[in-house]
């Protein structure tokens, strides 16, 4: 078979992620068609976290984190912006404030409590680095906490099983999208289930994040991963 | 494809289509090209590029960048807010911790599909995809293209157990990357854990070697203990990679894609083919952010002889940077000229050290080496047999400060440690 013939007609498998279940590290097999679903999904969250058609959303992630972060990017594209890239790592927190200074996002989305200490070790303040960006999402507690206390309104993005939790301007709570996933919770922690097709199915799957559902697509989370 | 074919097709690509869009739309190449006297028009022979086309550097493209507020340097030709074309932005890997942004209008499959066929990879088969996001989705949609499945994984050390468990579990069949800092870190992981590393990458037929290169000896432990075949991969000059066939001998560039030159490296003549030079790159393809006669401050060297593996295409042999040599007791070192005789000595077999190099002319060759701190032999003789091993490989007696490994692994990015200090 042909070169042309296999990118026109490529396997089901769009790549292999990984997703945390019951808190063991889990090989995930997603189809494109997962992917761009989950960006449709994702595209009106950012938009209501302030990204639009020109600008930018610096998505900060690993590569093993995929299954989250491509959808991520693919839904600027949905919105007519553009994204950008770094690792959620010590060593690249020099690019995050590198990119930020110059591409300007309005959006930052994946800072951990790594990133944070790359800053603070490259003798950078992390307000000064986020301070100009319309919204700054949190990928864990610490980094979470941290921007708080030094003043910044951070938000939460939390990997919810194979799909994203995003938490909006107002602050009230991660939001994941209801007609695509039933959430629910089993004695404390958050299980999920998928309601639109994947191709990899979750029956269930506890998801190791503690925490409830306030609302029908809307989470408070105690502990996220 | 034959060389005087492959000699057309660059200067179809060159003289009649990549150059006048250049000059025309890149800001930094018509500054440049301006302040000598040249046009577009000027340049209608592969000769007249020689003399006339001026060089650029980094320097240059972060000068006009600073001079202007331009983040891309004047090197773009398109608006990069037209989103009907550009979908990201991606930045260089920023080693000197000034990255270069760069914006992304991939469609698809790149030319790294001959790599990977190369590797041994088919459709069909599982592909360990070992990286970093900042690279962009070129990768996976290669990957993609060639009908393979991309398998995720971190090029940290802390990705380790997952590497391992899902070559046991998928069995790749090729793995796109491994560099120094990662095998020592597999090496630890499994000297830890007691993992059979020939076992669990029994799957691989091809892994590519790219970012921090491995000393003779390291590239024997992995391919004759690890069973892996590795293939040097290497970035030329920012306009495109190359890649060692299963000849192993020189890295292939594609002359459709790029046209490279080796020069004097403190001059503008060319060196002869197979000698020591600067690479000086210009890209046949690049319509967006392209680069002419940009000098790389690498050092290699290139041939146009044909390969055993009956490619006709040149091959390159990165050798290192020109800004990394020192010049000691009138002879010039480069750190892979030490790297055989470092990695020699059981306790600093893993390769990593530093040249402290205050500037390009020194009395004494100064080395930082990182060593195992857990066992071996007392520090003492340790310093003793490094001079000694150093002293037989290339003639200089060096002074040299240890340290622990980890502390020059600190120094990364994972894939790379800084082989130049300045103190």
């Amino acid at each position: 078979m042909t070169f042309a013939k296999r990118y026109e007609d490529p396997p089901e498998e769009w790549g292999v992620g990984r997703v945390d279940v019951d808190g063991e590290v889990t090989p995930w097999p997603v189809a494109q068609r997962d992917i761009d679903d989950e960006a449709d999904s994702l595209a009106p969250r950012l938009a209501a976290l302030g990204l639009e058609p020109g600008g930018l959303v610096l998505v900060v992630a690993m590569l093993s984190q995929a299954v989250h972060s491509v959808p991520l990017e693919r839904a600027a594209g949905r919105i007519g912006a553009l994204y950008s890239s770094a690792d959620s790592t010590p060593f690249d927190a020099f690019r995050v404030a590198a990119l930020t200074r110059q591409l300007g996002p309005q959006v930052v989305i994946g800072i951990t409590g790594g990133v944070l200490d790359g800053l603070v070790d490259a003798d950078r303040d992390p307000v000064e680095v986020l301070g100009p960006v319309r919204s700054v999402v949190t990928a864990d507690e610490d980094a979470h906490a941290r921007l708080r206390a030094d003043g910044l309104a951070a938000k939460r993005w939390v990997k919810l099983g194979p799909t994203s939790a995003v938490e909006e301007v107002a602050g009230d709570g991660p939001v994941y999208d209801a007609s695509r996933w039933r959430v629910e919770e089993h004695g404390g922690e958050l299980v999920i289930s998928n309601l639109a097709p994947r191709l990899t199915h979750a029956a269930a799957l506890r998801t190791g994040i503690r925490g409830r559902v306030v609302e029908e697509g809307r989470l408070s989370v105690s502990v996220s991963a | 494809m034959p060389r005087h074919e492959i000699e057309r097709v660059r200067e179809d690509r060159l003289l009649g289509d990549l150059l006048p869009w250049a000059y025309q739309r890149s800001a930094l190449i018509r500054e440049a090209w301006d302040a000598v006297g040249v046009t577009a028009d000027d340049v209608q022979s592969m000769d007249q590029f020689h003399e006339r086309v001026p060089f650029i550097d980094k320097n240059a493209i972060r000068a006009f960048r600073d001079r202007n507020g331009d983040p891309y340097g004047g090197m773009l030709c398109l608006d990069p807010k037209m989103t009907e074309i550009f979908s990201a932005i991606f930045s260089t890997s920023g080693t000197t911790g000034d990255p270069t942004p760069a914006p992304y209008a991939g469609r698809g499959p790149s030319m790294l599909v001959r790599e990977f066929w190369e590797l041994g990879c088919r459709p069909g088969d599982y592909f360990t995809y070992c990286l970093f996001t900042f690279r962009g989705p070129g990768i996976h949609d290669t990957i993609r293209g060639i009908g393979a499945t991309p398998v995720f994984v971190d090029h940290q050390p802390a990705d380790v157990p997952q590497l391992i468990r899902f070559s046991r579990e998928l069995r790749p069949t090729a793995w796109y990357n491994l560099s120094g800092p990662l095998v020592l870190a597999i090496e630890q992981y499994a000297a830890a854990a007691g993992t059979d590393l020939a076992e669990a990458f029994s799957s691989y037929r091809g892994v590519t070697l790219a970012g921090e290169p491995i000393g003779p000896r390291a590239r024997r432990r992995v391919e004759d203990g690890w069973g892996l075949e590795l293939f040097v991969h290497t970035a030329v000059g920012d306009v495109g990679a190359a890649t060692e066939c299963r000849e192993h001998n020189g890295c292939h560039y594609w002359e459709d894609t790029c046209y490279l030159e080796a020069l004097d490296p403190d001059g503008a003549a060319p060196v002869g083919d197979g000698e020591r030079g600067e690479l000086v790159s210009t890209t046949l393809l690049d319509k967006i952010a392209p680069l002419v006669r940009y000098r790389s401050d690498d050092l290699v060297r290139i041939t146009h002889e044909p390969c055993a593996c009956g490619r006709t295409h040149g091959r390159v042999w990165p050798l290192g940077r020109k800004g990394d040599e020192v010049v000691v007791e009138g002879r010039s070192v480069l750190p892979g000229d030490l790297w055989a005789a470092i990695e020699a000595v059981p306790e600093t077999s893993a390769g990593l050290f530093q040249v402290i190099r205050t500037r390009r002319e020194v009395d004494r060759l100064r080395l930082r080496v990182g060593y195992a701190a857990a066992g071996g032999r007392a520090r003492g003789d340790l310093r003793t047999r490094l001079t000694e091993s150093v002293h037989g490989a290339i003639g200089v007696e060096p002074d040299v400060e240890l340290v622990d490994n980890d502390e020059l692994l600190r120094q990364g990015p994972p894939h790379k440690i800084p082989r130049v200090a300045k103190q």
